[in-house]
Parts: structure tokens; sequence; C-alpha cells
């Protein structure tokens, strides 16, 4: 046996030489234009609400032109064997919204296709993509990394939908992945759409066969990634300049906690305000408090816990909150006592029991229950 | 008492000495230094001199020499000889000259990574310098493994995490290649065989990278005393290398007794068990307070002698802590609890297999009992160096089974004493491992038309190959990876097989919990249905196994026996490279072969008596390996003239006596080859003797055993007529009740016709 033999008995036969072809001098490139109107309030979004979005250094005077959305298809989950054969890359025209993709008919084209990707990522401020913090940012740095070409045009500030959507969307949607937010959130779900997961196998069939028809559902299924971005951004601007047209009171929670997380207290606490007549009541509730005893305003925050007891929400968790304010704070020993029995009171209730942590939080309150007395007694006999 | 009294004593102890065939006493040596060489960095100096170390053993200061010099070193050192050094010293005194230098560490096994990093740690710390060690394996977090890409001076890892987590995201580990100087592995000697081959292929994909990146890094080896450690380390990395093998270490006096079970049965050759016999030793030295190790050949005997030795010590509470089992298959966590006992010398005994063999740093004990020889010359060395500290006197206890080979090193221990260990054998080549390989590499970086890999025959052939596939794409003079999968996740290194098999334990239904792990290939063995699993001298046994989910359930049990499964092996021919007519019309070959293991059933055999209880049926899939192998046929006209019931009994008795010969003169371990008689053999359509390398796409063991097929017929005959027994025993063609009254006589007179 010779080497191809052997190499045919140990591995299996199949496929044919292919022919050579000529050498490439640039990948193709695609343009798709879409009218202004589809983008509603894109061409007004200003710095200062992106900056309430995201704790991204941004430029000072931002154009919302002169954000880059951008995405890639790949022939595969990553590795530096993965390469991104299309590049998509959308902004804000003078007439619309344009989508430019370049896409490497073959494997020497890639050179090329990477070039117009730097050149394009070099005339704009910022990067938006979704999860090109972990996917397509790290693979366009490997993909010029191999080619040997400069990696500093990807050194944009960059806003990752994928983290400022969780943020959102999350609690009430489990997994947010591009085609349920556009079918959920923005109302439009996709048809005749190519799985993600069919993307390479597909690319590697035209390789071998160079019919281009395999690639149009790519094509488009890529353009409308890329236009969804834009408006998924200005849909949350929208949102995050005014909170109260969320209608789910699980987002305006997750508002609240996405804007305390970037210190915009007051308007946080606008949302829990608002969050706290819905199913999201008790965490609303309990976060406005924990806010406000943030920030020093004890006053404020026992008020809040004040009206949870009164209102019975939120389990035990005021009466331990007032219960420790009566003994830390005000030194209140028969006060934080009384707090501290009513917890234990409620805390028979059937309700609370089925909560798997009862004993320990029993026990908590128990421990905290003598300990108020010693104090009391001690006081007592100080006073005696 | 300590060990020379022990040892005293039981000199004077005639039932003991009348079965002892050999009193070794290997004296002391003293320890041999140098100077510090002017190579080594100013601020080593201190933190090795406030740890009382003032020179450099010879070996130590030569390799620092060799490497300064530029040159690829492979250290040939026994356990406990501060080999380390020999690394640690030019790699930090680098990293304190430029601290943009990078090392990479390469260990067998993470239990010894995480051994040899906390000794670095400690020699980082007394110099109070900033130089980053991290240990980049499965268990590294991922939040960590970024600050590991970007700023570990020493990444410490192992060749599986290096194939399939660090070189196909080579991008993400820039500042590694660039700067990459040293790259250290220890225990070359574990790298034989499957496990070695693919190794280095992982080197050669590391280097490829290496040039991508524009760095040279230069190699440091370090190997246990084997016979060909030159050949087998400039095998791995396809360059020459400076061997240094000038042992400076000091070492204390120690005795080696080769121990041979009374025979209690003449007629039917048959010996006391070497079982009841260690057992009674490693009594003996845990009733004194001598600390020591028990190695065992398998993992059954491990488990049967620690529940004996627990029994001896147990407390009232049922406690026996100070004796421990210790082999593959327990969880990482439970290991390292057990090397720490024996470093703080919380544990007395330890029962092991090979699993310690290997230098996980359990301190130097008093003494080693070594049941049944482990197979390699190589394999003994390290077991007995277990036992032996600096000063002080140690003794080493072989007791030998009734397997021909223990009976053949019990009676011959100039041979074990004297002949130089075995060469470990790796093939780079084998066009399974190569190939697969091939695609990794691809996956890494496009090769060009006119590429080599390593220095690897027929890339050019593979490359059109795999374009052939569709794997790869040619395109423009290169080769690029065109295939969804990530290649190096379908390739284990150490085996053939990916998978491994996972054992629950059910007993608690509400709590399942995972015990342990177990290859492919073993768990058919150990883990059918009803087979009785041992862990830790507990018995479990086996209530179902899903072979695809590859998991084992098993419950506790209480019973009086273990099981032992048959292997039935089955062979088919897929190519004949060469084959030549011999001792008149018989034919020797050689070529590639299918081999088909199956295991369908099973004994259930009784603790202390070890008599066979009863049989159970294993239904289980088969496993296929394609290997190389080798064969003899029988001349026409002698098999002819022998009736066949008599020439199948000849023809195993020299398959038994080939399995003694080959491990001894192709210098391999006995668990590397295999040989097998076929009375019709489905390869050549006559009677026949099949040796193969079990390992697949072997490893060149057929091959050197074609060279001398004719020297492995004579030494086989020479076995059978040295052999004072008469109808057959253990030692020669096999017991009698196994190759008959004529077994040996018919051997004997088919070898003679072979050799003429």
């Amino acid at each position: 046996m010779n080497l191809r033999d052997k190499l045919r008995a140990v591995g299996g036969t199949g496929g044919s030489p292919r022919p050579a072809g000529e050498a490439s001098t640039d990948c193709r490139h695609f343009a798709v234009y879409r009218p202004a109107e589809e983008f509603p309030g894109a061409y007004d979004l200003s710095a200062e609400t992106l900056r309430m979005m995201s704790d991204r250094e941004l430029p000072e005077d931002l154009d919302p032109r002169r954000i880059l959305y951008l995405d890639t298809e790949t022939t595969g989950l990553g590795g530096s064997g993965t390469v991104a054969f299309l590049v998509g890359m959308g902004f804000l025209g003078d007439n619309g919204f344009e989508v430019h993709q370049f896409l490497m008919r073959d494997y020497p084209e890639e050179p090329y296709l990477l070039k117009h990707v730097a050149a394009g990522l070099g005339k704009f401020d910022v990067l938006c993509t979704f999860n090109g913090t972990t996917f397509d940012v790290p693979l366009l740095e490997s993909r010029l990394l191999m080619n040997r070409m400069d990696r500093s045009c990807l050194d944009l500030p960059h806003l990752d939908l994928l983290h400022m959507c969780r943020r959102l969307w999350k609690l009430r949607l489990g997994r947010c992945n591009l085609g349920r937010l556009e079918e959920v959130i923005l109302g439009k779900p996709r048809v005749d759409d190519l799985p993600g997961s069919e993307v390479p196998q597909r690319y590697f069939t035209y390789l071998k066969t160079k019919r281009m028809e395999l690639l149009e559902d790519i094509l488009k299924h890529n353009a409308q990634d890329i236009a969804s971005l834009c408006v998924l951004l200005n849909h949350m601007a929208d949102l995050y300049r005014h909170p109260e047209k969320i209608r789910f009171s699980e987002d305006v929670y997750s508002m609240g906690r996405a804007l305390e997380k970037l210190e915009r207290t007051e308007d946080a606490r606008r949302c829990y305000r608002l969050a706290r007549r819905g199913r999201m009541g008790d965490l609303a509730g309990s976060a406005l408090a924990v806010s406000y005893r943030r920030t020093g305003e004890r006053e404020e925050a026992v008020r809040v816990w004040q009206e949870m007891v009164r209102e019975r929400r939120g389990g035990i968790e005021p009466y331990v909150e007032l219960a420790k304010y009566e003994e830390h704070v005000r030194r209140n020993y028969p006060a934080a006592l009384e707090w501290t029995e009513q917890a234990m009171i409620r805390l028979s209730e059937p309700s609370l029991r089925a909560d798997g942590t009862v004993q320990q939080v029993q026990n908590e309150l128990q421990y905290r229950y003598q300990r108020l007395k010693r104090r009391i007694k001690e006081k007592e006999q100080d006073g005696t | 008492m300590n060990v020379s009294q022990l040892a005293d004593q039981l000199r004077r102890d005639h039932m003991f000495m009348k079965d002892v065939t050999r009193w070794e006493v290997i004296p002391a040596r003293e320890a041999r230094t140098m100077p510090f060489p002017a190579s080594m960095d100013e601020r080593l100096k201190p933190a090795l001199e406030r740890r009382g170390i003032h020179e450099l053993y010879t070996h130590q200061a030569k390799s620092l020499e060799a490497i300064a010099r530029g040159e690829d070193v492979t250290v040939v050192t026994p356990t406990a000889s501060g080999k380390t050094m020999c690394y640690n010293l030019p790699v930090l005194s680098a990293i304190l000259k430029d601290p943009d230098t990078r090392a990479l560490y390469l260990f067998p096994t993470k239990a010894l990574s995480a051994d040899q990093v906390s000794e670095l740690y400690d020699m980082i710390e007394e110099m109070g310098v900033d130089i980053k060690t991290y240990t980049y394996d499965g268990d590294t977090p991922a939040a960590a493994r970024r600050a590991v890409r970007q700023a570990g001076h020493i990444v410490v890892t192992n060749p599986d995490m290096l194939h399939s987590g660090i070189l196909p995201h080579h991008t993400k580990w820039v500042k590694l290649f660039e700067n990459l100087r040293y790259i250290v592995i220890d225990e070359i000697h574990t790298y034989r065989g499957v496990f070695g081959s693919n190794l280095a292929n992982v080197l050669r994909r590391l280097m490829r990278l290496c040039e991508f990146y524009g760095s040279h890094p230069q190699y440091i080896l370090c190997s246990a005393t084997i016979a060909n450690p030159r050949e087998l380390a400039e095998t791995l990395i396809g360059r020459p290398v400076t061997l240094v093998d000038d042992n400076g270490a000091p070492m204390g006096e120690r005795h080696f007794v080769f121990y041979n079970p009374p025979v209690v049965n003449r007629q039917l050759g048959i010996r006391q068990g070497a079982v009841p016999v260690v057992r009674s030793i490693s009594g003996m030295l845990l009733k004194n307070g001598i600390q020591a190790i028990t190695f065992a050949r398998s993992r059954l005997t491990v488990e049967v002698l620690t529940r004996y030795l627990k029994d001896m010590v147990r407390d009232p509470l049922g406690n026996a802590g100070r004796v421990r089992g210790y082999r593959g298959g327990y969880l990482p966590g439970e290991r390292r609890e057990i090397e720490r006992g024996l470093r703080a010398g919380k544990v007395d005994a330890v029962i092991s297999t090979n699993a310690l063999e290997l230098g996980i740093d359990i301190g130097a004990l008093d003494a080693c009992v070594m049941c049944g020889y482990p197979g390699t010359i190589a394999s003994a060395w390290q077991q007995a160096g277990r036992a032996g500290r600096r000063r002080g006197t140690s003794i080493v206890f072989f007791v030998a089974s009734s397997a021909a080979i223990d009976q053949y090193i019990v009676n011959h221990p100039d041979y074990f004493l004297h002949q130089s260990p075995e060469n470990a054998l790796l093939n780079p080549d084998n066009l399974y491992i190569l190939m697969s390989h091939f695609k990794c590499a691809a996956f890494e970086l496009p090769f060009e038309d006119n590429d080599q890999f390593g220095n690897a025959p027929g890339s050019k052939d593979i490359l059109e190959y795999l374009d052939e596939q569709g794997i790869l794409h040619h395109a423009e003079g290169r080769y690029h990876w065109s295939a969804e999968d990530f290649p190096a996740s379908e390739i284990s290194l150490r085996s053939a097989a990916a998978e491994n098999f996972i054992i629950v334990d059910i007993t608690d239904p509400a709590h399942h919990r995972v015990v342990g792990e177990m290859d492919r290939f073993t768990a058919p063995m150990l883990l059918h249905e009803n087979a009785i699993y041992m862990h830790e001298g507990r018995q479990f046994q086996v209530e179902k196994l899903d072979f695809d989910a590859c998991k084992a359930f098993i419950r506790a049990v209480d019973v009086g026996y273990y099981t032992d499964a048959d292997l039935n092996i089955n062979l088919s021919l897929l190519d004949v490279e060469k084959e030549e007519p011999f001792a008149g019309t018989a034919v020797a070959g050689l070529g590639e072969i299918k081999v088909t293991a199956l295991v369908t059933m099973f004994k259930k055999i009784k603790f202390d008596t070890h008599e066979t209880l009863g049989f159970g049926h294993v239904r289980l899939p088969e496993t296929d390996m394609h290997t190389t192998a080798m064969w003899w046929t029988l001349p026409d006209e002698l098999a002819e003239k022998i009736p066949s019931d008599r020439l199948k009994n000849g023809m195993m008795g020299i398959a038994n006596l080939l399995r003694i010969v080959c491990p001894l003169y192709l210098m391999c371990a006995p668990q590397d080859i295999a040989v097998v008689y076929q009375v019709r053999s489905p390869i050549t359509d006559k009677p026949t003797i099949i040796f193969y390398d079990n390992c697949p796409g072997g490893i060149g063991l057929a091959h050197k055993a074609y060279g001398m097929r004719d020297l492995l017929l004579q030494k086989a005959l020479q076995v059978a007529e040295d052999c004072p027994c008469e109808y057959g025993c253990p030692s020669c063609v096999g017991p009698v009740g196994e190759v008959g009254e004529d077994g040996k006589r018919t051997a004997v007179r088919l070898l003679k016709e072979l050799t003429k």
C-alpha cells in the first residue's frame, strides 16, 4: 500500500481534486440601503442618552451617524481556525441606513476583506455589536493577527447590545438572543430566516461549488441583523428617556437596577416607585429602601419599610431592617425587640414557610431576639 | 524497630531467608557537587543559601552550563535527586534578566504540576521578586485565564491542555508565543507509545506556531532512568539533545530483597500467591511503624491489599486512616489528601498502582514492597526509588508472582540489577496520529504548499488527501481549514478513545455522587453489569453500565468475592507489508491488522481462598483497534502431521513463551504487546502465531520484532529447554492444566523445526 492508499484506508474516501483558480485581487462588496423612517429617533440619539445606557467612555459630542453597527458571519464557533467570511457594517447615512457587506469568495481574499473592515472602523467613533465583546471583536483581532495586520482599528468605544439588553429584559425573557428580542421587544418576528447553525456548512458548500445563490440567505440575514442593532439601540434609548413608556413591571424594575448601576440614582428610584404597584412590588420596594440607605437617607428608607409593612409586602425583610435600624441607629432596644417579634410572627404564616431557607432565617431571628433581650436587661441593670 | 534493625532480624530468620533468592545491599553514595555556575543570576544565590544550598550537584551544574550554551538538554535522574533545579534555575535566571521572558512547563498529570508549582512558588517568594507562575489546566477558573495568558511568566500545563486549550487559541497567547524561551518537559519517560507519539506531534505544532511568532525556544527535558533517553528525547522534539546523566545526589544505604513465594504443588508448579506474602510483609512494616509504600499491578489487587491492611489497624470505631489505597480513578481531592498525609507522616502505609510511580511529592519513605514485577525495569526502579532517603537505610522487597516474567526476574536478579532498563518507544509518524495532528495544525495555521510538518514524512500527500476529503481547502498555494468542527476536541492524547466513563454511586437515592472515572478500554473489563467494583477497599456492585452515555451506576454491597472478566480477541488482516519464507514452507509476515475486543463473561472469585464461585454473562459492544502485527506460520507438512488438539496446545505453549521473551528482547512492557495463536488463522489460512503492537496504529514494536524474528523463536526455545519442569509450568509454556501434558513437548518440537 502506498501512502495515499493507506490514507484512504485510515480515513475513508470521497471528493475530487479542485481545479486551481486565478490569483485574487479583492473581496466582493454588497451594499443595502434602508429608508430612514425604519429607524425612528436614530438621527436624534444624543451622547447624553447613550451615557445613561452604558458606562463606556464615549466621545463628548457624539454624532449618531458616527456609530458603526457590525456583525460577522463565521465558519465556526472560535479558535484560530475560525474565519469571518462575511463582515457587514451599517451606519446612518445622509439618506437612510446603509449596510456594506464584505464577502471573501475564497480564503485568499481574507486580507482584502480585513483591509475593508479596518478602513471602515477607522471612519467611526463608536462600535456597536451584539455579543461582540466575546465573539466578533476577538475573532477579528485573531484574524488580523494571523494576517500580520494592525489590530488597533478595533480599539473603538464599544456598545455591546447583548449586555445592555440582558440588563433590561433578562428578568422577563430569560434568554436574550437577537431573534427573540426582535420578536418580543420590537414586535417584528423574522420569516424564512436561516438558522445561524447552518451558516458554516452553507459557506463550505459554496466554497466547493461557487454557487452564489447559496449565500443569498446569509447576506440577507446579516443585513437584517445589522439593521436590527440600530433599531434596538434606539428603542432602548427611548425607554431610558421615558421609563413610564415601559409596559411590563419586570422591565421597569430591571431598568431601575440598570440605572442604579450607572449611578443614576434619582432615575432609578423613579423606576422603583413605578414598579412598586405591580408584580415586582416586593423587590422594587426593597430596592428603593436599600437605595436610600446606601446614600445615607435613613429616614426615607425607614418610611419605605414602614409602608411595606403596612402593605404586607416584602416578607419579613422590612421587619428585620426596621429592627436593625432601631437597634443599631436609634439604640431603641424595646422597639427593635418589638419588630423582631413581629417578624417571627410573620414568618409563621404559611405563605412564607414554603421557602427552603426558613430554618436559617428563624435561627437568625432567634439569635437577634436573645441578644436584644440581653441588651435590654444590661441597660436596666446599668440604670439601677 | 527501624529499618536496619528489621533487616538484621530478617536476615537471621531462616524461614524467611529460604525463599529469598538474593539480598543485595547497595552502599550509600556521597554527594558530588560543583560551585554555582556563572550563568546563574546572582539574585538566586541568597535564596538558595537560605535554604541551605551552597553548591549544586554535578548533574544540576552541568545542565545549567549546557542550557547556557543554548543547547537542548535532557537530564536523566533518579527519584529525589533535585532535578527540578535543573530547569527552575535557568528559567528563573532568564526571567530575572529579562522580565519579558516566558517559559512553558509540561507535566504528564495535573497532580504533578500542582506539586512542582508549589516548589517554584517557594523559590520566587524566597527571592521576593515579581515572577508570575500560573497553572493553566481544566481547573483554572475562567476569570483567571485572561491573566494567565497575558501575565504568566511561567505557564504550567499538561500536554492535553496544550493540545486542546492553548494551541488552537494561540492568538490569545501572543505574549507567550512571541517571548517563549524555554519549554520544560518533565517525566519524559512517561511519553511512550500513543501518548508520546501524540506529544511529539503536539510539539511539532507548538514549534510551527513559535516560528510564526518569531520565537526560538530551547527545550529542557527530564527523564527517569531508561535505556534510551537520548533517542526518546530526540524523537519527541525532533532535534538533537545534550544528555546530562551524571547524578551527583547522595543516597543512603539500600537493601534490595528478592523473595520468591514457596512452591505449594511441585507437579503443577504452583506457588503460594504473592498477595498473601505481601500482606504479611507490609503488615510487618506497618506493625513496626516503618512508613512504606506497597505497589500492586492492578487496581483490584490494590483494593484487596488495602482492605487486608486496613483490617489490621482498624480502631474500635472502624477507622483505619493510617492505611490508604491510591490509584487512578480516585478523585483529585482524595489523592491530594493522601499525598499530604504521606508527607506529614500521618499515613503509614499506602497501597498504590503505578499511579504513584511518577514524581508526585510524597516525600521519601523507608520501605517499598512490590507485589509482582511492574513489567519493566525502568518502572521497577522508579517504584523502588520511592523508598530511600538521602541519609539513613531503606529497604525494598520484590515479591514475585507466579507469572513467568516475575519468575524470570526473581531467579535472575542480576538481569534486573545490571541489565539496562527498557527503551521507551514512540512513533510520531504513526499515520492515525499524524493525520489527526495535521488537521489540528491546519486549523491553527494554514499550510503553504511546500510546508513541512516538523520532520514528518509525506506532508504533501497528507495535505492533498485532506483537501480531497474537503477537510482542507486549497487556494492560491495554501491549505486552509475548511470544516466546522474543532479538530483538537476529537483527539485524546492518551488513548485512541476520547471519552472516559464516569462512575456514579447510587447507594443513596437522594444523593448520587461521582466517585471516579475509567478509560474506555478498561471499562468493559471492570464496569460490566454485576461486576464488583472496589474503591478504597469498599465494595460496590455495578447496577447498570450505560455504554453510550459513558456512565456506570454502582451501589454499595458487602459480599465475600470479587469479579474478574474474560476478554475475547478477534483479528482480521488489513494489509501485508512484508512476507518471507523460512524453515521450509513456513512464512513470516508483517502488516496491519484489526483487533476486535469483546468481554463476554466474568468469574466470581472468593476472597482469601481465591476459588472461583461462579460465572456471569456480559453483553457489551465490541471495541476495535487497528495496529501493526507480525506473524509466523507453521510449515504445512508439520501442521498436517500433528493432530489438531495437540497442535493447539503446542502453539499455546509457544505463544506463552513469546510473551515472556518478547518484552525482554524488545525492551518494552508486557502490556505493550500481545501474542495470540490461531490454529487456522483468517490472516494466513494456516496455523499461525501472531504478535501485535497493543496500541492503535502501533508504535513500531511489530517492526522491531520482525527484524529479530528468528532470535525471538530461538530464545523461546531456550527458555522452554532450560526450564526444569517436565510438562510445562507458568514460567515457560504455561501450566499443565492449560497446555495439556503434551503441550511442552509439542512446543519444543515445533520451535526446533522453526529454528532449524
